[in-house]
């Protein structure tokens, strides 16, 4: 019954893994899905350096890039049957490619935390990035390299040609991955990766060095990052430059930051989140890079600990049955905040339009006309006095939801 | 017979000298105190035997090997343990889990990722042990950061035990605490540090009287004398650089 318990999540997890296609079965639903385990596993590896052991890193794509580029190239090698295995290896092969690189680069670079490391993870960034344009017979240049994963030895008939072959696959591997990342977590090195992170000094003092320390941590999440661009190899069947430059590196920084870095389940939260802003909303508007860029801001103001630090902070009114204290407060401050929101995202969107007409929410509105600004703004100022009104009765409400039941006080 | 000795040893920062050649020899088991005026470089000399510091001259020996400029964390894993002046433990992380991160590397886990923590009943019963003996039993889950300040010290003192060291280094164990606290802190030093040899340094003059067989005066970098409690006291020297200027205070 207890190992029921403590697995309960883990079986969701499988759940939601292979359920979640046969809810969502259009071909842009699992092409999310799999840009999703994709990256889950990736901002995972990543909160392995920043969250479990403190070193933030800003060219962390390096690992998942040459695990993908590697795997493109093994996705030729078995095209052109200089080797013959089955593609469900390539992700392997990813992940000792970044393995590799994580022992090699992490041999020197985790000498220190801090801003040395970020100064060096970014210097190595710029430089992989920089050669992968330079060395086109292994990175292809500009154009990057491109694979078929349809070529090796079908399994039990699928041949992988269709997406959703892929996405099985990619699960299975994202739940391998997830479990072994889980699992180093309770291991002494992984509390050590922690016990560095608090306190490099202290740890020395009993008996460890927080290099070593680091560099385990660093060279696992070099390994898991290179399995997601193996992943990702396999998904598009083929990779670029772009997939190790700074940008991606920023991107997965930035998952593993707004869903959490203090919680394992944090960055799976963040990837999530973020792979469905990318897709969905870039469908909508030009503009989402700057709703994203706000959503950060606002997450790195308002709620430090990401989105699994906002879940588990209503763990202790939840033990106490409170949380029905809180759900009229939270709906009386989310309707005039989220009016608030989308005022604020007309606006932005108007003052970038070109068109004559703006459609927005089924509303035909003028940009052009003063009255169309002026109804905004005004309505965008009510929500956002009945945001600050509400908040306080919120504040009061959560007051009562935490506060020590009198019995317990003593 | 002398479980660590200090032969010589220098120690100066640019052309300020704050270790100007101390030598001392500490016996297996007996509980030592250094004491000193402010910036005698007491914390310094803890930092040179601990290994945080490198000597600029003079040799270290703890049970019969040489030590000095070794890094700290093979220092340790000799069984030389220490705590801080400044509280200095794993804040983020929770009670129980400083205790058992101590424990690791006494009990051979080295920096092993095969072993899963929830399944080492013996390490787990020990680290519940050491948070039993330092009383934070009821705070094992607490995040350490949020603890109060006399149980971060227990804290602290528990990581520099927990290992089961042979030779434990204080470093004002007792600072900034209450009265009432202090004497706790003392008892509870008493107790995990039985039969084991103690180096200590403190400004209470009472904890000290009371918990040292020997005390060792430090004054600008040099040790003036080393001698049992009450011959301290009557040490002429010693009042006149020491203790004199505590009575007058």
């Amino acid at each position: 019954m207890a190992l029921l318990k403590k697995s309960s999540i883990w079986i969701a997890f499988i759940v939601a893994l292979l359920g979640l296609p046969l809810l969502f079965d259009s071909i842009l639903a699992i092409s999310i899905l799999n840009q999703m385990v994709i990256a889950i596993v990736f901002a995972l590896s990543y909160n392995m350096l920043l969250g479990q052991g403190g070193m933030l890193s800003f060219g962390h794509a390096v690992y998942f890039g040459l695990g993908g580029f590697l795997s493109v190239h093994a996705l030729m090698l078995i095209e052109f049957e200089t080797m013959v295995f089955s593609i469900l290896w390539i992700p392997l092969i990813g992940g000792l490619f970044g393995l590799l690189a994580g022992i090699f680069i992490g041999s020197f670079s985790t000498r220190k935390a801090g801003t040395v490391f970020a100064m060096i993870s970014l210097g190595i960034g710029e430089l992989i990035a920089a050669s992968s344009l330079i060395f086109s017979s292994f990175f292809g240049g500009e154009a990057g390299i491109s694979g078929d994963r349809t070529f090796g030895p079908t399994f039990f008939g699928f041949d992988f040609a269709q997406n959703i072959e892929i996405y099985y696959v990619a699960a299975v591997w994202a739940f391998i991955a997830t479990l072994f990342m889980y699992l180093f977590t309770q291991t002494p090195a992984g509390r050590m990766a922690n016990a560095v992170r608090d306190n490099p000094e202290r740890a020395e003092f009993i008996g460890y060095s927080s290099r070593k320390v680091r560099f385990i941590s660093f060279c696992a999440s070099g390994l898991f990052a290179g399995i997601a661009g193996g992943l990702f190899a396999l998904n598009y069947e083929f990779i670029t430059e772009e997939n190790l430059n700074a940008a991606t590196s920023g991107r997965v920084l930035l998952m593993a930051y707004i869903g959490g870095l203090g919680y394992f389940i944090g960055p799976i939260i963040g990837a999530v989140v973020l792979t469905l802003m990318n897709s969905l909303l870039s469908n909508y508007s030009e503009l989402w890079m700057l709703y994203l860029g706000i959503m950060f801001l606002l997450t790195v103001m308002y709620l430090p600990r990401g989105f699994a630090g906002f879940i588990m902070m209503h763990q202790l009114a939840w033990v106490r049955g409170n949380m029905k204290l809180l759900i009229k407060p939270y709906l009386v401050t989310t309707i005039p905040a989220l009016l608030f929101t989308l005022c604020t995202i007309a606006l932005i969107e108007m003052s970038h339009t070109e068109d004559e007409v703006f459609h927005y929410l089924g509303l035909v509105l003028n940009p052009a006309s003063p009255i169309t600004w002026i109804v905004i703004l005004a309505i965008a100022g009510g929500a956002f006095y009945a945001v600050k009104r509400s908040l306080l009765q919120l504040n009061d409400a959560w007051e009562t939801a935490n506060a020590i039941p009198k019995e317990e006080e003593t | 017979m002398a479980i660590l000795s200090l032969i010589d040893v220098k120690k100066n920062f640019g052309a300020t000298e704050i270790i100007r050649g101390v030598s001392l020899d500490i016996v297996q088991g007996e509980k030592h105190a250094i004491i000193g005026p402010n910036g005698a470089g007491k914390s310094t000399l803890f930092h040179l035997i601990s290994g945080r510091y490198n000597l600029s001259a003079g040799s270290i020996r703890f049970k019969e090997q040489q030590i000095e400029n070794k890094p700290p964390y093979e220092i340790a894993r000799m069984g030389l343990a220490r705590s801080f002046q400044v509280t200095n433990i794993f804040q983020r992380m929770s009670v129980f889990e400083n205790i058992r991160c101590a424990l690791f590397w006494s009990k051979g886990y080295g920096y092993s990722f095969w072993h899963l923590l929830g399944r080492q009943t013996e390490l787990n019963d020990e680290a519940m042990h050491v948070l039993e003996q330092i009383g934070l039993t009821e705070k094992a889950k607490f995040p350490s950061g949020e603890l109060a300040y006399a149980e971060q010290r227990a804290l602290e003192l528990g990581i520099s035990i927990a290992s089961g060291a042979e030779l434990i280094m204080l470093d004002e164990p007792v600072a900034g605490m209450s009265h009432s606290e202090a004497q706790n802190a003392v008892e509870l030093i008493r107790k995990i540090t039985e039969g084991k040899t103690l180096i200590m340094v403190e400004h209470d003059m009472n904890i000290i009287f009371d918990v040292a067989d020997r005390i060792s005066v430090l004054v600008y970098g040099e040790i003036i004398a080393t001698d049992e409690p009450k011959n301290i006291r009557a040490n002429p020297k010693v009042q006149e650089a020491y203790l004199g200027e505590v009575h007058s205070a």
